[in-house]
């Protein structure tokens, strides 16, 4: 593939758990699917990881009604973690993975500590790589929200499953806080090997139509992605990067190269893709490709070099 | 057939009614099928537009789509001329079942007519006996092609009639929801299948990300199905439409 210069590694340097990556590169939780999905539009070599979509214990059918909403330069969801469930992930989507040799990590998400300590066993039982603990979905009514947005519950959380889980253990980290230290801190404490950020925003779509001399009116609350909420990603990553030592997988409306360059000048040592894999399908594999294209043209030895001198210089 | 992204380039753009364009588009596609439709970037907009394949021309691969004025996205895809690039995936979702020796009859409501037409024509091929009857609320919202055409009242008033006197064995739709959650209840009534083309808002177009969800009531048990991927063609006895 020649996509060698991209290998990266994620270390948490404390505890020296770490995680080797074929490219910086992740497909972000809700928008890759389980496994092969994407694999008519890529070459599943060409990138870093996928990230699952949000597994609970139970199968969930999500929300009902409206589940996407359009705004500029962004998208609203509230798909509500729809999932097939952990039982059925390992049944089903586990050995696809293993088979196609795919690299990925496994996003989970409950509504009680209990939960999450469940699925952070059954995570350890089957040899999973990485865990990636979503504490910030938006879209649910009970549960994980609340864990996210407290700095001493999410060390309790963080803490709990890392003690029942060996692997390298991330934590996605909600925006909507107002100190995005104090969580990564918290998090950093509690024993995360890396911190992946930002999950979406909260936001509230609105359409008006006037129709009829009446008002058609039609409102959607849920999470905000796509361009839109890059500054606001820049911002958060870049405060995580002040609060902790540990890696951070930043993601938060990428969808081009210079937007991997802003993002390590931020505190990135790796990304993950979301919206934008709905537009562009390839987009995983393009921008490995147009990344090492650019260092293969510039004489960047490896990916290390590259963040080194984005951020040096 | 594996779904790609393709650039295809318009080889005729042409306003066939008051608010509605056909598109001929080449490109590298050699398949699909009817009831499958294409995803179309809007480079103004987050989003692609999903629209239903209304012809394909195999000899020189011209795909062939309807595209009604809704927002910012079809105003800019009617705005494209001739020689234009216009980037698309394709081809999505399942497709109409086809049965030899049965009588069909195609329903189309509004824009819903543009799989009817490619189903048509397919059927055509095949010499499976088939009637199409459309529905537009206007005369200046008719779009040719169809066996019979009604223009103001309800594509299914005498729809009944028309299934006893045709002798019609199955039944294949696409329309507003409420046109196909009408007509699976008439087709249930007079025990005949009925096939509806299903459309939601979508966002991935591929099954990733549960945005265009449905849901059905199969082996006696409720579930999701996305229109994207399981879709847009679904038995209407399985559609859970409440």
């Amino acid at each position: 593939m020649g996509l060698e210069k991209l290998k990266t590694v994620l270390k948490n340097e404390r505890t020296s758990k770490s995680l080797e990556l074929k490219t910086p590169i992740i497909g972000a939780s809700g928008t890759y699917g389980y496994n092969s999905e994407f694999e008519d539009f890529i070459d599943l070599n060409c990138f870093g990881a996928i990230s699952t979509k949000g597994i609970t214990i139970e199968k969930r059918l999500g929300n009902d009604g409206d589940r996407i909403f359009e705004v500029q330069n962004g998208l609203i969801n509230r798909i509500g973690l729809e999932n097939v469930g952990i039982n059925a992930f390992i049944k089903e989507k586990l050995p696809v993975l293993r088979q196609k040799n795919i690299d990925f990590l496994l996003n989970i998400a409950g509504s009680t500590i209990d939960d999450y300590e469940k699925l952070a066993i059954i995570a350890q039982e089957n040899d999973i790589k990485a865990l990636e603990v979503n504490v910030s979905c938006p879209n649910v009514k009970q549960g994980c929200l609340e864990f996210g947005l407290n700095p001493n519950s999410l060390f309790e959380l963080t803490r709990k499953i890392r003690r029942n889980y060996d692997g390298f253990l991330i934590v996605k980290l909600s925006p909507n806080t107002s100190d995005i230290k104090a969580l990564a801190t918290a998090v950093e404490q509690g024993g995360a090997d890396c911190i992946s950020a930002i999950n979406t925003l909260r936001g509230l779509g609105i359409k008006i139509d006037y129709v009829g001399n009446k008002f058609l009116k039609k409102t959607v609350q849920g999470g905000l992605s796509g361009t839109c909420i890059k500054p606001v990603a820049l911002y958060m990553v870049n405060q995580i990067r002040q609060a902790v030592k540990i890696p951070i997988i930043a993601m938060g409306g990428i969808s081009k190269l210079d937007d991997l360059f802003e993002f390590i000048l931020a505190g990135a040592d790796a990304f993950q893709i979301g919206t934008a894999n709905f537009i562009y399908p390839s987009i995983c594999s393009n921008l490995a490709f147009e990344l090492n294209d650019f260092m293969t043209k510039n004489n960047f030895k490896d990916f290390e070099h590259l963040k080194g001198a984005i951020i040096n210089e | 057939m594996k779904s790609k992204n393709y650039i295809g380039k318009i080889k005729l753009i042409e306003k066939i009614n008051h608010d509605v364009y056909k598109l001929d588009i080449q490109s590298s596609l050699n398949d699909c099928k009817s009831g499958q439709f294409v995803s179309v970037l809007c480079p103004n907009k987050t989003l692609r537009r999903p629209f239903s394949i209304c012809d394909f021309d195999k000899e020189n691969k011209i795909l062939t789509i309807l595209i009604k004025l809704k927002g910012e996205g079809t105003k800019y895809l009617s705005s494209l001329k001739e020689g234009d690039e216009i980037n698309f995936i394709a081809p999505l979702g399942n497709c109409f079942e086809f049965f030899k020796d049965k009588n069909a009859l195609l329903v189309g409501a509004g824009i819903g007519i543009a799989p009817m037409l490619f189903l048509k024509k397919e059927m055509n091929e095949r010499n499976i006996n088939n009637y199409l009857i459309s529905g537009f609320k206007a005369d200046e919202e008719v779009i040719e092609g169809s066996d019979e055409t009604i223009v103001g009242g309800s594509v299914l008033d005498n729809i009944e009639k028309i299934i006893k006197e045709k002798n019609i064995d199955v039944i294949y739709s696409c329309g507003p929801i409420i046109v196909l959650k009408m007509l699976s209840q008439i087709a249930k009534k007079l025990n005949i299948p009925c096939y509806v083309a299903m459309e939601r808002v979508m966002a991935c177009s591929i099954g990733v990300c549960r945005g265009c969800i449905i849901k059905l009531v199969r082996d006696n048990k409720i579930d999701n199905f996305s229109v994207c991927k399981d879709g847009p063609v679904f038995k209407g006895e399985e559609v859970l439409w409440d």
